[in-house]
């Protein structure tokens, strides 16, 4: 039995009938196409599916789409325009915050997160705050060097 | 792939490309895996036409199998034919329109299982023996004759696997018309899996093209070629649709490839003067219900056999190594492969060795260390270049600095400790050396081809295959320096068998020594030509084993309640020869470290008595966090390789050969102890304190 959703993504409408079992990231990539939105473990550890919800980092696998009902989902399609990068995805090129770049969508969706929550950033917290994004490439260095900068240039 | 030069901010924007992003209109496959580690499979019972057994699909595909000297050739089918080895192995696949009805079909599935209590995995290996060598260079009876001490410890490391970001994935369509099978698969050995295929299905290696999407991370997991690639190309042709597996995290931890698993024991013999005369060596590795592709059972003893004591002169040096079946996943590459341990023994032994010997750790070193180059070694290595006593020079400084603060720490109560990882590895391992030992299931050469396009282009294609090491930066930045050409006029292929000239793909540091070498080559001949547009050069490299080095220095301190050890310092002096791309070598050292660390503190796989995984997640199987990963300090020191075109060596394992020896070094340094025992967790640090 399917169930209506209604919920914003990335700034459009979008209504759909989903089978309550389908998760939030599956709802995104396979119903969606968004394909940015990765999925490393689908238990909520690694945090590469994580995705924007009415402003909060969430993990988009252990959400259900219909828990999306009614709210704002961005992903990291949504971030930037054409042409235009976010000053968080311009930080990530210029530091080499990514090598393989698989965990990235869900480091960006946390980033901005963190970078919108108005919070101030300090390099000793900042590791503990992305303590929920898995990355294997880079050791991590990069990527707090990324997002230090996006927040100064706020 | 094509990589353009907008790759890598397609990245940023999400437009990666990786192998589930692909829109191919295919349908989903699930395995049906054993709960069991080693039973008799009696019956199958699959959801109504929508699955086959092992039996099944043994009719549609041959088995893997790598045979060569100290081998058991046993074969490893895509699915388990009549019984399982361990727990995760597949035994039916089944298949449907999404995979949520994929997953419930194989919940459906009904097998009957007979464990088998005891007795042997494979009846080619009744003693579970699945490889085994042995080798003595230089007067190792009278080295040990006149030793003035003989020290003798034994070092285990756990199994662990490397958990790429991004598991594991297969897509094969089936062109009935044409006779063709594509397979989209997320791999570092393209060519490889090509020639796998081909000879599995029975089909002519051009009837198979390989292309592999943008892959998320590989560490050596994605160097061999898997039963699941095998099945999902069968299952295409059976069913004339596309299929696709892309598989999840649990699969990727129980039943892709684990490594690391070794014992090592050693015997050093020393000197009056503590000079480390002879090294008896007893290395047996635990490798899985099976002999991986391609590289086999002797991957690990082989290597770590290879690399004990490597930065060391030694006059004799004697090696027995072993791959020993058990009722676990096969165990295959993982970065740094049998390096790690090798690493890990043979420094804390050093470490052992100065402290009997009332010696400082950095000096015992330098006393023992290689100094003319190039030379063989006792255990027959033929090392190309380095200058070892720089390496540890450039630690003497760092390294005082530290024993300072930790005589400071230590009055306070602290538990500081300073471990030193100083090493040697090889890389580039080429087609004769494949065949010397024996192995001839890799094809061990490097190819690129360079061509000049009619609007001047420069179009080059190689045998590797990215996955994350960012080789399209690396050879644009070749091309413009070779040919003068701007970077972004430059455009790279790889990873496509129709597309690319065939090579050996991307491991063990290949691309810095066969590949950079065939790349500059074509490169060098097509500017001696003007860049005539129309050129085309295409260069095949078997390139030779070349030795990059390091020396390595960590800081750990221990709180002394939760004995939870913490990296607080780290600086890696690396030898990889002349540095092509800075950025994308220290990105390698830099994530090398961090994995290395992880495989010290971390990272294990256990089984219980009864043969079951005990780590099914991410929340059992531990790897490095952000607050884990101090900044880690980078140094260079080139000694180029007379073996290669540009002189370097490659740099994607020393960071986590480097991290295994010098944290374990650090952390029994803090805590006072002979923690010979990986990984050095919390549990393990209270045990050894207290007895």
């Amino acid at each position: 039995m399917e169930q209506s959703l209604r919920v914003k993504v990335n700034g459009q409408a979008v209504k759909r009938e989903v089978p309550p079992r389908l998760t939030l990231a599956d709802f995104l990539r396979d119903r969606l196409r968004l394909t940015g939105t990765h999925l490393g473990c689908e238990h909520g550890v690694c945090g590469a599916c994580t995705v924007l919800l009415d402003g909060d980092a969430v993990r988009a696998c252990l959400l259900l789409a219909v828990q999306a009902d009614g709210r704002e989902v961005t992903t990291v399609e949504g971030m930037g325009e054409p042409g235009r990068l976010t000053p968080l995805q311009r930080a990530f090129l210029e530091h080499g915050a990514f090598q393989c770049g698989f965990c990235t969508p869900g480091f960006l969706a946390t980033g901005e997160a963190l970078l919108r929550s108005g919070r101030r950033l300090s390099r000793a917290e900042l590791p503990d705050l992305l303590a929920g994004n898995l990355c294997r490439c880079t050791g991590y260095g990069p990527i707090v060097d990324a997002i230090l900068e996006a927040a100064g240039s706020r | 792939m094509k990589a353009g030069s907008d790759a890598e901010e397609r990245l940023v924007r999400g437009q990666g490309d990786f192998l589930a992003d692909l829109d191919l209109d295919a349908l989903e496959a699930c395995f049906v895996r054993s709960p069991y580690p080693h039973a008799r499979v009696q019956s199958i019972s699959l959801p109504g036409g929508r699955g086959l057994t092992g039996a099944q699909l043994a009719r549609l595909a041959g088995p893997l199998r790598v045979d060569g000297p100290g081998l058991k050739a046993v074969p490893w089918w895509p699915l388990a034919v009549e019984k399982v080895r361990f727990v995760g192995e597949a035994v039916a696949v089944v298949w449907a329109e999404d995979r949520y009805l994929a997953e419930d079909l194989a919940d459906e599935t009904e097998v009957d299982y007979e464990p088998i209590p005891a007795g042997p995995l494979h009846e080619e290996a009744p003693d579970g023996v699945l490889y085994e060598s042995r080798r003595e260079g230089g007067d190792f009876e009278a080295a040990f004759g006149r030793a003035a001490r003989v020290l003798e410890r034994t070092f285990k490391t756990a199994r662990q696997t490397p958990i790429p970001l991004e598991a594991r994935g297969v897509v094969a369509r089936w062109d009935g018309a044409a006779g063709r099978l594509t397979v989209w698969t997320s791999t570092q050995v393209p060519n490889l899996v090509r020639t796998v295929l081909a000879s599995s299905l029975q089909l002519a290696e051009g009837d198979v093209r390989v292309i592999v999407p943008v892959v998320g991370g590989g560490f050596g997991l994605k160097a061999h070629v898997f039963p699941e690639e095998l099945a999902v190309a069968a299952l295409a042709r059976h069913l004339g649709r596309t299929v696709r597996w892309v598989e999840d995290r649990r699969e990727n931890l129980l039943a892709s490839a684990h490594a690391h698993e070794e014992t090592v024991r050693l015997r050093l013999a020393l000197d009056d003067q503590g000079r480390f005369l002879a090294v008896d060596a007893e290395v047996s590795c635990d490798v899985g219900a099976y002999s991986v592709f391609p590289f086999s059972a002797s991957l690990e003893p082989v290597t770590t056999g290879q690399t004990l004591f490597g930065p060391y002169a030694l006059e004799a040096f004697r090696l027995h190594a072993s791959g020993l079946a058990s009722s676990k996943c096969p165990a295959g590459a993982y970065r740094g492969v049998g390096m790690n341990a090798a690493a890990f023994a043979t420094e804390r032994m050093v470490d052992i060795a100065a402290r009997e010997l009332g010696l400082d750790p950095l000096e015992l070193r330098r006393r023992n260390a290689i100094r003319e180059f190039p030379t063989v070694t006792a255990a027959g290595r033929e090392l190309d270049s380095g200058d070892y006593l720089g390496l540890l020079g450039r630690l003497d400084a760092p390294y005082r600095e530290l024993r300072r603060q930790q005589a400071e720490a230590r009055r306070e109560g602290r538990l500081f400790g300073i471990g030193v990882g100083f090493f040697n590895e090889h890389s580039g391992t080429g087609a004769s050396e494949y065949q010397t030992r024996g192995i001839t299931t890799i094809p061990g050469v490097d190819s690129a081809r360079v061509r000049v396009g009619e609007d001047g282009t420069i179009e080059i294609a190689t045998g590797g295959a990215d996955a994350g090491q960012g080789h399209a930066e690396t050879y644009r930045l070749l091309a413009a320096r070779e040919l003068g050409v701007a970077a972004e006029k430059v455009v790279v292929f790889e990873g496509d068998t129709d597309a690319c000239p065939p090579g050996s793909g991307t491991f063990v540091s290949r691309g810095a020594v066969g590949g950079l070498t065939a790349l500059t080559e074509a490169l060098r001949e097509v500017a001696e030509k003007d860049l005539a547009p129309g050129l085309e050069v295409t260069r095949v490299v078997d390139p030779k084993q070349v030795f990059p080095s390091g020396a390595h220095l960590a800081a750990v301190e221990v709180d002394p309640l939760g004995l939870n050890p913490r990296v607080i310092r780290y600086l890696a002096v690396e030898d990889c020869g002349v540095v092509v791309n800075e950025r994308a070598a220290e990105a390698q050292v830099r994530g090398g470290v961090a994995m290395g660390m992880g495989g010290v503190l971390l990272e294990e796989i256990r089984y219980s008595e009864d043969g079951q995984p005990l780590a099914s997640t991410l929340l059992d199987y531990l790897v490095p966090l952000a607050p884990d990963v101090p900044e880690i300090e980078i140094e260079h020191q080139e000694s180029p390789s007379p073996l290669t075109a540009l002189g370097s060596k490659g740099v994607g394992e020393a960071g986590t050969i480097g991290a295994f020896a010098a944290v374990a070094n650090a952390v029994a340094d803090a805590v006072q102890a002979e923690l010979n025992e990986l990984p050095c967790s919390p549990d393990r640090i209270f045990h050894l304190r207290r007895s």
